[in-house]
């Protein structure tokens, strides 16, 4: 039991307030009296159990759907969201293999009164030009929009009918996002309103590597999305 | 079976005598939070953008999702462009007294509510890198993270010289502090702003609260020393718990990463690593990701490796030798991907989570030429302002316990 009876160099809670006691010649259970050590039993026996709970209940998380998650799926969503929700199947299982552009244009109702329709503005390509050559690429340029795409289309179906709250909301997220790019771009003008906006989404294959022989067609495919009435709350503050 | 006995008594002795693992406990709270604050800093001209309330991500919006989800934001509390600047400076300066090592324990704290603050706010922005920092965040406040390499040490340094002269110790930052943290907590739960957030959050703040009221409480009345050393005894159960929830995490990410990879087509045939290098999300230099991707062998090994590394690195825990051989080839890749995919952030948080296994070796020389930097630096700062006749050199003790 002497293993106990270390140094008590850089013991002690490094933010406790108040004063810290002489430093201890044992520290450890074995400095304890029985009635103490039952205290620290329990301690550890708490800890022991919470540890490996926790840690089942991560791997059952990410683990592929089989017979406990079948049928425990409940419990594990309760332990796990909303703060320890994760997705690790990183470029798995197998990388993207598309650049998916989004692409937007704006109905704009000149000052004087006449409405004319815009060009395509190709966002995603925005970003793309912002990342190329920049050794810190912001969320804002990397995530917001290609995320933002991603939560559109796991929420609408191919008809581009949203399902449920998150369908709705993706749709005002991805709207608001548009709104806001084609302000950047000054999509409207001088004096004009951007009445409406629609966006499409380009698919293209990423060309096979020069050195493979596959042949995969290299025309983008379009899924054109419809005409969405901007709201003044669309505009609020968006515009940075 | 007397084998057994002994060897489960040596181990309860391990987990309840010291914290375990200081220097990696430190590494990886400077990591985390040197990777959140240059985030941050990163992201302040984009802050609003990102998660402000007239974002695209509204404050509506947020609110919407937040009522089904539970998650807990701070910045939920208020639509005002105040109160989200004020958090966001305020993730920032806890992330930068983390990163000291300043009160690490009510830090760590503050630490997780910024970065679930606007991680929870937008998680539509979000990328691997925030998944590894949200998680992590919440282990950390369960550990005793600044007991080297931080401010905490140098003091505690500090405040055992004086008691070793006799002279009384009052900590009366600490206690502000503590009253502080605990005023706003009330504030908090009775206005409350708790309500219908999942429990998670609420309970550890309001568990640390406790917990270092209790500390303080038995380190001052206790007549024995034996209430004390039970709470020294079960900080380092709940530290040694945490760090081994740590270590195991980043074992799931690489086992998750690796064995579904092993199901993909394109990790089979070996083409898997061509294709992010031209996504235009993920291609910042395409010249580079061509030269890379020049040769078809080449690429073919490094699919390959990369697999393997993920799928083997759990296991090699169990040898020394391996497993610091795979630990340099994954933080490599890593810093490799940080420039070519430009990733930097992602990177840097999974380099912070990887040294959770850098050998105490490794660390401790780490920490010596830090030192020895750190020193050269300062004699040349007090060397270069003093032209003419060379001052004495000033044996300032300030300058001799540098926390590292």
């Amino acid at each position: 039991m002497d293993a106990y009876g270390t140094d008590s160099g850089a013991r002690r809670g490094p933010d406790d307030p108040g004063s810290a006691p002489e430093p201890e010649p044992r520290t450890g259970v074995a400095a304890l009296s029985p009635r103490y050590q039952i205290g620290a039993a329990l301690a550890l026996a708490v800890v022991a159990v919470a540890v490996c709970v926790h840690l089942g209940m991560v791997f059952l998380h990410v683990a592929p759907s089989n017979t406990v998650t079948k049928a425990h799926g409940k419990a594990i969503d309760d332990w796990i969201y909303p703060e320890f929700e994760q997705n690790w199947k990183l470029f798995a299982p197998n990388p993207l293999q598309q650049n998916i552009a989004v692409q937007a244009r704006a109905e704009v109702q000149a000052k004087g009164g006449e409405i004319r329709t815009t060009g395509w503005y190709d966002l995603s390509a925005e970003d793309g030009r912002a990342i190329d050559g920049n050794l810190l690429p912001s969320h804002t340029q990397q995530n917001e929009l290609r995320r933002a795409l991603d939560f559109f289309v796991a929420t609408h179906d191919s008809d581009n009918h949203p399902s449920g709250l998150r369908g709705s909301l993706s749709e005002s997220y991805l709207r608001r996002i548009v709104v806001l790019r084609l302000d950047r771009e000054d999509a409207a003008g001088k004096g004009g309103v951007v009445e409406q906006v629609q966006a499409r989404i380009r698919t293209t294959n990423v060309p096979p590597p020069k050195w493979s022989t596959e042949k995969i067609s290299d025309k983008p495919i379009y899924r054109v999305l419809p005409w969405w009435t901007v709201s003044a709350a669309d505009t609020n503050g968006g515009a940075e | 079976m007397n084998r057994l006995a002994l060897s489960v008594s040596s181990a309860i002795a391990r987990v309840t005598e010291s914290a375990l693992g200081p220097y990696q406990t430190a590494v990886i709270r400077l990591g985390f939070s040197a990777t959140w604050l240059l985030f941050l800093l990163r992201e302040f001209p984009h802050r609003e953008e990102l998660y402000g309330p007239g974002g695209p991500w509204s404050w509506d919006l947020a609110q919407q999702l937040i009522a089904v989800n539970h998650a807990f934001t701070a910045l939920m509390w208020s639509d005002s462009g105040g109160w989200f600047e004020f958090v966001y400076v305020l993730s920032v300066l806890t992330g930068a007294l983390l990163l000291l090592g300043w009160r690490t324990r009510t830090m760590s704290v503050l630490f997780m509510i910024g970065v679930l603050s606007l991680q929870n706010r937008s998680v539509f922005v979000g990328d691997g890198g925030d998944n590894v920092l949200h998680l992590m965040s919440v282990y950390l406040v369960f550990t005793r993270c600044g007991q080297v390499w931080s401010l905490d040490a140098r003091r505690a340094r500090r405040e055992g010289a004086e008691r070793a002269r006799g002279e009384r110790v009052t900590d009366r930052v600490g206690v502000v502090l503590w009253a502080v943290f605990g005023a706003a907590l009330v504030a908090v739960t009775a206005g409350g702003r708790f309500d219908g957030t999942d429990a998670t959050v609420p309970v550890i703040v309001w568990l640390v609260w406790l917990a270092l009221a209790v500390w303080w409480v038995v380190g001052r009345r206790a007549k024995s020393a034996e209430p004390r050393i039970l709470l020294d005894v079960v900080g380092n159960i709940v530290h040694n718990g945490a760090l081994f929830v740590i270590m195991a995490e980043a074992c799931l990410i690489y086992a998750t990463a690796g064995w579904y990879k092993i199901q993909g087509s394109r990790w089979q045939d070996g083409t898997a690593v061509y294709y992010p290098l031209h996504l235009d999300y993920f291609s910042p230099w395409p010249g580079l990701a061509d030269l890379l991707s020049s040769s078809g062998t080449m690429v073919m090994l490094v699919t390959y490796g990369t697999v393997v590394v993920q799928v083997a690195f759990p296991f090699t825990l169990f040898n020394r030798r391996v497993k610091n051989v795979l630990l340099a080839a994954m933080m490599t890749e890593h810093a490799v991907i940080a420039v070519v995919l430009g990733l930097p952030f992602f990177s840097l948080a999974m380099i912070a989570a990887d040294s959770v296994f850098l050998p105490t070796s490794f660390l401790h020389r780490l920490g010596g030429w830090a030192a020895r930097a750190r020193a050269r630096v300062v004699a040349r700062a007090r060397r270069t302002p003093l032209p003419g006749p060379r001052a004495p050199e000033n044996p300032e003790p300030t300058h001799a316990d540098s926390p590292a």
